[in-house]
C-alpha cells in the first residue's frame, strides 16, 4: 500500500508534466488543425533559456520571467517562419515542417550550448517532504500545483473573457470568425504565443527533476502526444486527465510489470485507445464528413 | 524520359567520381597518419571532445619527443555520430586513405561491433575502449583494447563489496543497452562465484525520466549493497536523487559513470560515499598523476577515462610503430601485442594474446565531491 | 426504350501501342549498365559502403513515393519496416542458419504484414492519428529490438550476416542491390498509371469522389501502406545482407525522419525524386562532415532546410525540375478522336430504377431527413427540390451513402443498397456529381474520367488500359471537351469542370445518375448547354435523379419532381401538376 501511494505521487507528477506539454498542444491543435512536432522542443529552450539567465546573476523570478518571455518570442517567431507561410496548405507539409523545425532547435542549442547536461535549482530550498510513508517531492508538488492552477485558469480564460471565446470562435470555425470582425491570423499568433509559453513554462517546472539536455524535450513531447489523444484530441480537460492517467500507468507498469518496457505502456495505451475508442476518453466522435 | 536518365547518371558519376577527387588530394604528405573515429555529434558529442583533446595531447608529445619513425604524427579525426551506422561509413572514410597506419575506434562497445567486419577486412590495427569482454575474444586479431574489459569491472566490484565491504545481499542495477547488459551480467556471475548471487537484478531503459519503481523495487528486495551499469549521466543522476529522497543509504559501488565529472554535476550530493571502478584514477600511478598533470593544464577539466583511453591508445600504438620499425601491419601487431609493463595513464599495459592491455581496475570514493583513489585490484588472468 | 441489346459490339481498338516492355526498352538497357558498372568497377570500401547505403535507403524511399506522393497518407516508421526486414535476414542467416532468400521473401511479407494490419487499425482515422500511430508503432518496435536480447541480441545487434552465394563479393552484391533498385523502381515508376495507383492518386485527391465513384477508400490505403511497409522490409533486407551487421539504433524513429526527409528533398510524386533524395541525404552529410566540427551545426541546418524545402519546393527537387521542364516543352499531346459514347444502363426490367421508403436521417434531435418516399421510373430525368434546408442534399448524400441513413430502404434497379458503403452503391450502377465540384485535381481531365469508367462491373469497357482510355474520351467528346482531355484540372473554367464531373460519372456506364445542383454557379449559356446534355444523356435512356434550385432547369427538363420541405416529401407527381401544388407554391413563396 505505501508503494503504492508512492508510485501514484511520482506518477501524478510526471503526468502533470505530460499533462501541461499536452495543453500546448491542444491550444495549437485546436486554433489551426495542426499538430505541432516541435512542441516539446519549446520545453528544452525554456529550460535553456533558464540556465542561461539564472548563470547571467539574475534572480530565480526575474530569470523565470525573462525565460517565458523569450518563450512568447519564439512562439512568434515560430508561427511567421513555419506555421503562417503554409497555412494554406494541407496538414502534411505542416507536420513535415514541424518535424524540421525541431530538428532545427534542439540542434541549434546543441551548437550554442554544447551537449553537457545542465543543471537548474528547483523554487524551493528544501527538496521534498515526508508525509507518512509517501516523500512528496517539492518540485513534483510545485508542478502539480501549477498544473492545477492552469486548468481553473483556462476555463476561465476560454470560457469568460472575451479574448478567449474569439479564441475559441476560431478554432471553431476560422470563416465565420472572420466574418464577425475577429482577426483570425491574430488569433492563431495568440495561440502560437501562448502555447510556447505553456509548453516553456513545463520546461521550467521540470528541468530540475530531469536535469536540463537537449533530448529532455523530444521524450516528454512523445508521451504528451499520447496523452493528448488518449484525453480525445482538442480537448483541454481530456489532455489534463491523459497526461495524468499516462504518467500513473507508466509508473505502475514499471513497477509491475516491466522495467525496460515503461516506455512500451504509453505506447501500446495509445494503440489500444485508437483502435477501441479513437475519440478518446472526452472527445467526441470522430466526425463524419460530408 | 531521355533527359531524366542523363541526368541521373551524370549525378551517379559525379557521386562516385567526388570521393576519389577528395582522397587523392590527401594521398601526399610526410606525415604518420592516424585515424580517428569519435562522436563529435550525437549524445556522446561531450565525451568525444574529451577523448580527441586526450589523443592530440599524447600526439604533441610524441610528435615533441621525436615523433614517430622519424616524422611528425597527424591524427585524422571522423564523426561516427554516435550511432553505428555513422560509425561504419566514417571507419570506412578512414579505411579508404592507405597512408593511415592505424586508427582509434569507439569507447562504446556496440559501436565497435558494428566496425569489426571492416577492421577484419582492412587488417590494421585498431585500438578500442569498448569494454564488452567479447569484443577481444571474437576471433578479431586487430583490436586491442587499452581500457580494462566489463569482466574485470564486474569482478572488481564484486570483490570489492564482498570482501572489503562484507556486504552478501546485492542489488544490481543497469542500463538495458550493449554496456548496460554485458556489465550487469559480468557482475551477476562474479558475485555468484564468491558465493553471493545477487537478490535483484534490475534492467533499465536509457533516458528514463523517473527511476521511482527501480528504487522502491531495490528498497524491497532487502538488499545491503548496490552495483550499478549507468549509461547516461542524467539517469543515473535521477536515479541517484531518487534513491536518496526514498530513503535507501546502503553502500554503492558503479561503474565508471559514477564518478565522471557530469555525474558529479549533476547528482551532487546524493553521489557523495559511493564507490565507483574507474579504469581512470588520477592518484592510482605515476603514469595517471603525469598525465592529470598535462591535462588539466591544456584543457583546464578534471581528467576522466574518455580521455585517458585515448592518451593511452596514442602512446601504446606509437611506441609499437617506432618498436615494430615499420608501418607494416604484421609487424605492428606483434609489437603491441609484446607491450609488457608500459606505464600509461590507465595504469600498467601488459597486453595478452587477445588484444587485452589492463587487467585491473582501481576502486575510488566519491569524498564530498572529490574522487579518491582507494585501492588498485588486479587480476592476473 | 431503355431495352439493352446484348453482344453490342465494343468499340474497335483505335489505338495501337507497342507492349509496354518494348516502348520502355531505354530503361532497362540504362539499367543493365548500371548493374554491369556496379559489378566491375572496383570501388574501395567506403565508396562501396556509400552507394550500398544508398541503393537500399532509395528502395525504402520508394515506399514512401507510393504512401505519401500517390496515396497521400503519412507513414512515420519507414525505419521500423526496414528493420524488420533487416532483422528477418539477420537472425534467419544466423540463429536459425535459414537461406537468404528465404529470409528476405520473410522480412518482406512479415513487414508487408504489419503494414496491412497498422493500417488497417487506423487508416479510417487518418491524418494526425496515422502520424501519431506509426510513431508509437516505431518506438515498440524499437524498444522490442533493444530488449528482446533472447530474439534480438539486443543493443550488441546481430553481426556475421550472410548474403546469398551467388552474390558473397561486395561488387556482385551491390550490383544484385542495383538491379532490386532498378525492378522496384520501374515497377513504383508506373504504378500511377495501374488501377491500383489511380485508386491511390483519387484516395489523395478526394476521398470522397473516390469513394462515390466506386473506388473502396479504406482498401486503396492499407494497400499503398502495406506496399510502403513492403519496400521497406524489401530494402532492409537488403541492407543487412550488405553491411554484414545491424542493431537497433539503425531503425529509430530518427532513421524514420531521415526516410521522410529524403523522400521530400527529392519529391514525393515520383521514383525519381526518390532517388535523388536519397542519394542527396547520403551523399551530403559526408561532404559535409567538415560542418561537424561545431556538434549540432550540421542538424541544425538539415532541419532549417527542411522547413525551407517545405515551404520553396513543396514537390522537391525533382517536381521542380520536371515542372520547369513541363513549362518549357508546354506542348500537350492531343488527344486522338474518339467515337460516340455509347450508354447501356444495366437493367432486371420493371418500371422503376430507384425506390425508396421510409427515409430518414437524424442528426441527434434534428430530423434532416424524416420518412421520405421516392420512386424514380426508369429512364426518365426525375428532379427532388425543395427550398433551402428541405433536406435535399442530405437526400442525396444518403443515397449515395456519405450518410448512414437512419431508417428507410434504398433499392436500386433490384438490389438492396441501404447499407452498403459509397463505393460499392456505385459498382452497384449509382453515378453522382457533386453540387461543390469534386474532381481529382492534380490530374488531367481524362485520368479523371478513367477513374470513372475503372468502376467495377461497368460491361461498356473492354479489358487493358487502351480500352480505358477510348471510353474516356468517348464520354470526354460526348460532354463537348474530348480536345482539352489532356489538360490539367486546373485549366477548365467552373462550368467546364462540372461537364468533366458529369462525363466522369457517364464513363462508369451508371444504371442510375445523380446529379446535386449541376446548373449553380453557371451562366445562361452554360444553363443552356447543361439542358441539351441533359436531353441528349435522357435520350440514350439513362435515368436521372435532379437536384436543383433552377426552377426553368428543372421545369423543361424534368418529368417528374418530388417536394421536400422540413425534411417531409410535401408532393410528388408529374412536373406541371406538382408546380401548381398549393402546398409547393407556399413552401417557395413562403421561405424564399
Amino acid at each position: 500500500m505505501d508503494l503504492a501511494l508512492q508510485l501514484l505521487f511520482t506518477g501524478i507528477g510526471i503526468g502533470a508534466v505530460y499533462a501541461l506539454v499536452a495543453l500546448g498542444f491542444v491550444l495549437i491543435f485546436r486554433a489551426t488543425n495542426v499538430v505541432n512536432f516541435a512542441q516539446g522542443e519549446f520545453s528544452m529552450v525554456a529550460a535553456y533559456l533558464m540556465v542561461v539567465a539564472v548563470e547571467a546573476g539574475l534572480p530565480y523570478w526575474a530569470a523565470f520571467i525573462v525565460a517565458l518571455l523569450g518563450m512568447a518570442l519564439l512562439g512568434v517567431v515560430f508561427n511567421l517562419g513555419v506555421y503562417y507561410p503554409l497555412r494554406h496548405r494541407t496538414y502534411l507539409p505542416v507536420i513535415i515542417a514541424t518535424i524540421g523545425a525541431s530538428i532545427l532547435l534542439a540542434n541549434s542549442v546543441l551548437a550554442i550550448y554544447g551537449p553537457q547536461p545542465q543543471v537548474l535549482e528547483g523554487w524551493f530550498e528544501t527538496p521534498g517532504i515526508q508525509v507518512g510513508p509517501v516523500y512528496l517531492d517539492s518540485q513534483y508538488l510545485l508542478i502539480i500545483g501549477v498544473t492545477i492552477c492552469l486548468v481553473v485558469f483556462n476555463f476561465w480564460f476560454f470560457e469568460k473573457t472575451l479574448l478567449g471565446k474569439k479564441l475559441q470562435a476560431t478554432s471553431q470555425d476560422k470563416e465565420m470568425a472572420s466574418l464577425l470582425g475577429i482577426s483570425v491570423s491574430t488569433m492563431i499568433m495568440i495561440t502560437f504565443i501562448y502555447s510556447a509559453v505553456l509548453g516553456g513554462l513545463a520546461g521550467i517546472l521540470v528541468a530540475p527533476v530531469l536535469f536540463v539536455s537537449i533530448q529532455m524535450g523530444s521524450t516528454i513531447a512523445l508521451k504528451a502526444f499520447a496523452a493528448t489523444i488518449i484525453g480525445g484530441f482538442g480537448d483541454v480537460a481530456g489532455a489534463i486527465i491523459g497526461g495524468l492517467a499516462l504518467g500513473v500507468i507508466e509508473t505502475f507498469g514499471a513497477a509491475y510489470i516491466s522495467v525496460p518496457y515503461k516506455d512500451g505502456f504509453a505506447f501500446l495505451v495509445l494503440i489500444a485507445f485508437l483502435i477501441f475508442r479513437p475519440q478518446g476518453i472526452f472527445g467526441e466522435r470522430v466526425a463524419e464528413k460530408a | 524520359m531521355k533527359l531524366t536518365r542523363r541526368d541521373f547518371a551524370t549525378g551517379i558519376a559525379a557521386g562516385i567520381a567526388a570521393p576519389y577527387l577528395i582522397k587523392s588530394a590527401n594521398a601526399q604528405g610526410a606525415t604518420i597518419k592516424i585515424g580517428m573515429c569519435a562522436p563529435v555529434t550525437g549524445p556522446a558529442a561531450e565525451s568525444g571532445g574529451y577523448a580527441i583533446k586526450g589523443a592530440k595531447l599524447a600526439l604533441e608529445a610524441v610528435n615533441k619527443a621525436g615523433g614517430i619513425l622519424g616524422k611528425q604524427g597527424e591524427l585524422i579525426v571522423e564523426d561516427d555520430q554516435t550511432t553505428n551506422p555513422g560509425i561504419v561509413l566514417a571507419f570506412s572514410k578512414l579505411a579508404s586513405q592507405p597512408d593511415i597506419v592505424g586508427f582509434l575506434g569507439s569507447i562504446r562497445s556496440t559501436q565497435v561491433h558494428a566496425m569489426a567486419p571492416d577492421v577484419i577486412k582492412l587488417g590494421k590495427p585498431v585500438m578500442i575502449g569498448g569494454t564488452d569482454p567479447n569484443l577481444t575474444h571474437m576471433g578479431n586479431q586487430w583490436l586491442f583494447r587499452c581500457r580494462p574489459n566489463d569482466s574485470y569491472s564486474g569482478r572488481v566490484i564484486a570483490e570489492y563489496g564482498v570482501s572489503t565491504l562484507a556486504k552478501k545481499k546485492w542489488a544490481v542495477l543497469h542500463s538495458t543497452d550493449a554496456f548496460g547488459t554485458a556489465g550487469g551480467k559480468a557482475l551477476t556471475e562474479a558475485l555468484t562465484k564468491l558465493g553471493a548471487p545477487p537478490v535483484l537484478d534490475q534492467g533499465y531503459a536509457n533516458q528514463s525520466q523517473d527511476f521511482t519503481p527501480v528504487v522502491l523495487a531495490i528498497k524491497q528486495s532487502g538488499a545491503d549493497i548496490l552495483g550499478s551499469y549507468f549509461t547516461f549521466e542524467n539517469d543515473l543522476g535521477i536515479f541517484a536523487r531518487q534513491l536518496r529522497q526514498l530513503g535507501v543509504n546502503i553502500p554503492w559501488v558503479g561503474s565508471p559513470s559514477i564518478v565522471n565529472i557530469t555525474a558529479l554535476k549533476l547528482a551532487g550530493p546524493a553521489l557523495y560515499n559511493t564507490y565507483g571502478v574507474a579504469d581512470y584514477a588520477e592518484d592510482s600511478s605515476e603514469g595517471s598523476k603525469a598525465f592529470g598533470k598535462i591535462y588539466r593544464d591544456a584543457v583546464k577539466v578534471a581528467p576522466d577515462n574518455q580521455s585517458s583511453w585515448t592518451f593511452d591508445a596514442i602512446n601504446v600504438l606509437s611506441a609499437a610503430i617506432n618498436k615494430a620499425g615499420s608501418t607494416d601491419s604484421g609487424k605492428i601487431r606483434e609489437a603491441i601485442l609484446a607491450t609488457k609493463k608500459f606505464a600509461g595513464a590507465e595504469g600498467e599495459y601488459n597486453f595478452d594474446q587477445n588484444g587485452d592491455g589492463l587487467h585491473g581496475y582501481n576502486i575510488v570514493k566519491n569524498e564530498k565531491g572529490n574522487i579518491t583513489f582507494d585501492k588498485h585490484i588486479e587480476f592476473n588472468d | 426504350m431503355s431495352a439493352p441489346s446484348d453482344n453490342m459490339p465494343i468499340p474497335a481498338q483505335a489505338i495501337h501501342s507497342k507492349p509496354l516492355l518494348v516502348r520502355h526498352l531505354p530503361y532497362f538497357i540504362g539499367a543493365a549498365i548500371l548493374v554491369v558498372v556496379a559489378a566491375n568497377m572496383n570501388f574501395d570500401g567506403y565508396v562501396h559502403n556509400i552507394l550500398l547505403q544508398a541503393t537500399t535507403f532509395a528502395i525504402a524511399v520508394f515506399g514512401l513515393s507510393v504512401v505519401l506522393g500517390l496515396c497521400g497518407q503519412i507513414n512515420l516508421a519507414q525505419a521500423a519496416f526496414f528493420g524488420l526486414g533487416a532483422y528477418a535476414v539477420g537472425i534467419g542467416t544466423t540463429d536459425l542458419q535459414v537461406s537468404f532468400w528465404l529470409c528476405l521473401v520473410g522480412g518482406c511479407v512479415i513487414s508487408l504484414l504489419a503494414g496491412a494490419v497498422l493500417g488497417a487499425s487506423t487508416l479510417r482515422l487518418g491524418g494526425h492519428y496515422l502520424a501519431m500511430v506509426t510513431i508509437s508503432f516505431q518506438q515498440i518496435v524499437t524498444l522490442v529490438m533493444i530488449n528482446a536480447i533472447w530474439l534480438t541480441h539486443g543493443p550488441d545487434g546481430v553481426s556475421n550476416i550472410k548474403r546469398p552465394d551467388l552474390f558473397q563479393s561486395s561488387q556482385s552484391y551491390l550490383a544484385f542491390c542495383v538491379a532490386m533498385l532498378a525492378i522496384v523502381g520501374y515497377l513504383v515508376w508506373h504504378l500511377p498509371d495501374t488501377k491500383l495507383g489511380r485508386a491511390m492518386r483519387a484516395v489523395r485527391d478526394n476521398e470522397l469522389a473516390a469513394g462515390v465513384n466506386g473506388i473502396d477508400v479504406f482498401r486503396t490505403k492499407i494497400n499503398a501502406f502495406a506496399i510502403c511497409a513492403l519496400l521497406g522490409g524489401l530494402a532492409g533486407g537488403l541492407f543487412a545482407g550488405g553491411f554484414a551487421y545491424v542493431s537497433p539504433d539503425q531503425f529509430s524513429f530518427a532513421e524514420s525522419i531521415v526516410f521522410l526527409t529524403m523522400s521530400l528533398l527529392g519529391g514525393v510524386a515520383s521514383p525519381i525524386g526518390s532517388a535523388i533524395g536519397t542519394g542527396l541525404l547520403i551523399l551530403i552529410p559526408e561532404w559535409l562532415r567538415f560542418l561537424k566540427s561545431v556538434p549540432g551545426l550540421y542538424l541544425a541546418i538539415y532541419g532549417l532546410f527542411v522547413i525551407l524545402i517545405i515551404r520553396f519546393m513543396p514537390d522537391g527537387i525533382w517536381g521542380f525540375v520536371s515542372d520547369a521542364f513541363a513549362r518549357w516543352r508546354a506542348k500537350i499531346k492531343t488527344p486522338p478522336a474518339a467515337n460516340a459514347l455509347q450508354l447501356k444502363p444495366a437493367t432486371i426490367g420493371g418500371d422503376i430504377v430507384l425506390e425508396v421508403t421510409g427515409l430518414s436521417k437524424h442528426f441527434g434531435g434534428l430530423k434532416a431527413v424524416d420518412g421520405v418516399d421516392i420512386a424514380v421510373k426508369r429512364g426518365g430525368v426525375h428532379a427532388l427540390i425543395g427550398p433551402n434546408g428541405s433536406g435535399k442534399t442530405t437526400t442525396l448524400n444518403v443515397l449515395s451513402g456519405l450518410y448512414v441513413a437512419t431508417a428507410g430502404k434504398i433499392v436500386l434497379d433490384g438490389t438492396d443498397i441501404t447499407h452498403m458503403p459509397p463505393h460499392q452503391r456505385t459498382a452497384s450502377g449509382l453515378g453522382r456529381t457533386f453540387q461543390n465540384i469534386r474532381l481529382f485535381r492534380s490530374m488531367t481531365a481524362l485520368e479523371n474520367v478513367e477513374i470513372g469508367a475503372e468502376r467495377p462491373g461497368n460491361t461498356m469497357v473492354g479489358k487493358g488500359d487502351d480500352a480505358l482510355t477510348e471510353r474516356a474520351m468517348e464520354a470526354l467528346t460526348f460532354v463537348g471537351l474530348g480536345s482539352r482531355a489532356n489538360e490539367l484540372i486546373s485549366s477548365f473554367s467552373y462550368g467546364h469542370q462540372r461537364l468533366i464531373e458529369i462525363a466522369r460519372a457517364l464513363a462508369s456506364n451508371p444504371t442510375l445518375l445523380l446529379l446535386d445542383e449541376p446548373a449553380a454557379g453557371l451562366n445562361s449559356t452554360e444553363k443552356l448547354e447543361l439542358h441539351e446534355l441533359l436531353k441528349r444523356i435522357a435520350a440514350q435512356g439513362l435515368t436521372i435523379l435532379i437536384i436543383d434550385h433552377d426552377m426553368t432547369l428543372v421545369s423543361e427538363a424534368a418529368q417528374h419532381i418530388t417536394v421536400l420541405n422540413f425534411g417531409r416529401r410535401i408532393a410528388d407527381g408529374e412536373s406541371m401538376a406538382v408546380l401548381r401544388h398549393p402546398d409547393v407554391v407556399s413552401a417557395y413563396l413562403g421561405s424564399e
